[in-house]
């Protein structure tokens, strides 16, 4: 998607993030395109860029996964495949290469060796360790490899030069989430929240962002539970919540969407607003529930992180310029805009992550070119 | 040495034999497969993650020799990386005294375990279960966030290759040869055999239990202890993980396994657990040469596991009575 509309949704959405030419006028956006301004948006707290000699195509394309034990890494596995099947994209790699070492950091670093050691020209990573790839980035380094982590990413340090990182920003999602909730409940007097896995930072990162959005409405109350991101926890949470409080205006939930909307479903009150993450369950929920007051916004971390990355790989390789911490926009939907079979999918299943797609990237794939390449 | 003496040789080291002629096997082919020839960065590669394996896999075999098992050697790892991401920095002497410091760290939680299993005469699972949760918690403690700082140089020589032959691997040679094999033929080391096969009876006949029992659990931390150290030096940083804790923990065990060593004890030793680690890990490696299509991948690495386990036992299919293994 080009348009301009979406530019100035995305400018919407990230307006509080340092963003470059994409924000300027939806006019630039659209003449800046060919280099993917939309897409590649510095994160808010980077400034430099990535660039390399410009090689000539195609090219050898490594991705050194970590562990492949869950739902969204496998869907993350798929879309980079059925991404790299593309014609315009395949035309230009010569060779995927995809190893999963599982949860051992040596294991990974031995993984990114090998790669540099046959001649890959780049090697993206899901890292196991946000440290623990100082020498083999250095090695990686004086062979000219260039490096795209996503997802988990690194540490960065001053010497990595060849290092891409993409990402979604967290704290910027559950801003958003907040900001939706806020406009969108009838009264506004208590939220409950569902936390993620407490330590982690990603869970930081998103209840921070919420809960700046819910300060800008003081009279709000807000009802902290930890989910887990897991659907049978976060379900059981916020059933025995509505169960002892009365009167609850919205809920957010970072994840275990579907199972948190089945707590409110169950519990035979009057349906509220509900902000949650991207899985096709809680999509399906809302989109049976909305016409009975279950309105629902959803956006989440894509598994087309993936995706992103090759695509960013592809385009340092031919040698653009590309800032060295990138953030893409966030897929979101709400319950005015699901349709299905484009952001839901009624015939696949709950764990399925629908929010995976991202138009300003030009990664569109549909649910059945992801699940489609399972068995190859 | 006459023809009777070279079959009972033979014999006696059947599965470290079968291990390595399977690992010279897998490894041939791996670097058979390798697009741009045998060179020295991929042996060093290959070496690095073996070796961890490898002395973790050893460590693991020793309270495993006496009927027991140390669920904790992956969390010493951990624990020993965090330490040496703090010790291991500064002048050579700093560097020299920050080693002896992680080794000592090792020596020091295989003491621990020793002294629940030995003298608390715990069962060795569960107290080793517990002092893993235990040795996590001072990991956490000392290093709460991943990083760390550890000697570029230092990391990069111990890591890296001299005269082509990869560093790491000289290491576990060292340890083999100049700890291990004397250390088998120690009163002590020949006492964990003695445990191991039939504690009561090595009891009657003189055999000092306690002592080669505590022996095994502090050898096991401080091999544990050597593996932390050679962690931080390939990764230069450290992180409380309890994981990557498990996933050593688990993979030592498989490595002893495979690499002969009876899980009741008695019979086996630190050779074929080397083997068995190496095995593990080319199993790895062969996934990358052999081009496996991703989600495929966890199902080949299990079937490569399974027969490398089987080949192992085949021996042990033509003999009519377990006694013979003895003879």
């Amino acid at each position: 998607m080009t348009t301009a509309s979406a530019s100035y949704r995305s400018c919407l959405l990230f307006s509080t993030l340092a963003l470059g030419l994409a924000c300027a006028a939806p006019g630039a956006a659209r003449a800046a395109d060919p280099s993917n301004a939309q897409c590649f948006t510095p994160a808010s707290n980077s400034n430099g860029t990535v660039s390399m000699p410009a090689k000539k195509g195609p090219y050898r394309i490594a991705f050194a996964n970590g562990f492949i034990g869950n739902a969204w890494r496998v869907q993350m596995l798929q879309t980079l495949k059925a991404y790299a099947a593309q014609p315009e994209v395949a035309s230009q790699i010569k060779e995927l290469r995809i190893v999963s070492v599982g949860t051992d950091v040596s294991a990974q670093i031995a993984a990114m060796d090998n790669f540099i050691s046959a001649g890959f020209d780049a090697i993206l990573i899901d890292a196991n360790s946000p440290t623990a790839f100082k020498p083999v980035m250095r090695r990686a380094k004086q062979a000219g490899v260039l490096i795209v982590s996503f997802d988990n990413t690194l540490d960065r340090t001053a010497t990595e030069t060849d290092l891409v990182q993409v990402n979604q920003d967290q704290k910027a999602m559950g801003r958003m989430m907040g900001e939706w909730l806020n406009q969108t409940m009838k009264e506004k007097k208590r939220v409950i929240e569902v936390r993620g896995v407490p330590g982690n930072s990603v869970d930081r990162d998103r209840h921070d962002g919420f809960r700046e959005a819910m300060a800008e409405d003081p009279g709000i109350q807000v009802s902290e539970v930890v989910g887990n991101w897991d659907d049978g926890t976060g379900q059981k949470a916020v059933a025995d919540t509505l169960a002892v409080t009365g009167g609850v205006d919205g809920i957010y939930t970072q994840g275990g969407s579907t199972g948190v909307t089945h707590a409110l479903l169950d519990s035979h009150k009057p349906l509220i607003p509900i902000a949650g993450e991207g899985e096709n369950g809680f999509r399906k929920l809302i989109a049976a529930n909305s016409k009975d007051g279950l309105l629902g916004d959803s956006a989440g971390q894509s598994p087309a992180l993936s995706a992103v990355s090759l695509k960013v790989a592809l385009a340092v390789l031919g040698g653009q310029s590309v800032p060295a911490e990138i953030s893409v926009p966030i897929p979101s939907a709400n319950y005015k805009t699901l349709e299905p079979g484009k952001n839901y999918f009624p015939e696949l299943s709950d764990t399925f992550f629908a929010a995976h797609d991202f138009p300003v990237c030009d990664i569109n794939l549909t649910a059945a070119q992801i699940t489609g390449v399972a068995a190859k | 040495m006459n023809r009777a003496g070279l079959r009972l040789v033979l014999r006696h080291n059947a599965l470290p034999l079968l291990a390595g002629v399977i690992f010279a096997a897998m490894f041939g082919l791996y670097l058979a497969l390798q697009p741009n020839g045998i060179r020295t960065d991929v042996l060093v590669t290959a070496s690095n993650k073996g070796v961890l394996l490898a002395l973790i896999a050893a460590a693991q075999t020793l309270p495993v020799l006496t009927g027991g098992i140390d669920l904790s050697a992956g969390a010493i790892v951990v624990l020993c990386n965090c330490l040496a991401s703090i010790l291991v920095n500064g002048s050579g002497l700093q560097i020299a005294l920050g080693v002896v410091g992680v080794l000592g760290g090792g020596l020091a939680a295989g003491v621990f375990n020793a002294l629940a299993v030995v003298v608390g005469r715990l069962q060795p699972i569960i107290a080793t279960l517990a002092t893993s949760t235990m040795f996590y918690g001072v990991s956490l403690l000392l290093r709460p966030s991943p990083g760390g700082d550890v000697d570029d140089d230092f990391a990069s020589r111990l890591t890296g290759a001299w005269y082509g032959i990869p560093v790491s691997l000289i290491l576990l040679g060292a340890v083999l040869l100049l700890v291990w094999m004397p250390f088998r033929r120690s009163l002590t080391g020949r006492g964990i055999y003695a445990v191991g096969s039939a504690e009561a009876s090595a009891y009657m006949s003189g055999v000092k239990v306690a002592p080669a029992k505590f022996a095994a659990y502090v050898g096991a931390g401080l091999l544990s202890g050597l593996a932390g150290l050679l962690l931080t030096l390939i990764a230069e940083s450290a992180q409380a993980s309890a994981i990557q804790a498990g996933d050593l923990t688990l993979n030592s065990i498989a490595a002893v396994v495979i690499g002969g060593t009876s899980l009741f004890g008695g019979v086996g030793g630190i050779v074929g657990s080397v083997l068995g680690a190496f095995i593990l890990r080319t199993i790895g490696d062969l996934l990358f040469v052999l081009k496996a299509s991703p989600l495929w991948q966890p199902l080949f690495q299990g079937l490569i596991l399974l027969l490398a386990v089987s080949l192992g036992a085949l021996p042990m299919l033509r003999i009519r009575n377990r006694l013979e293994t003895y003879r």
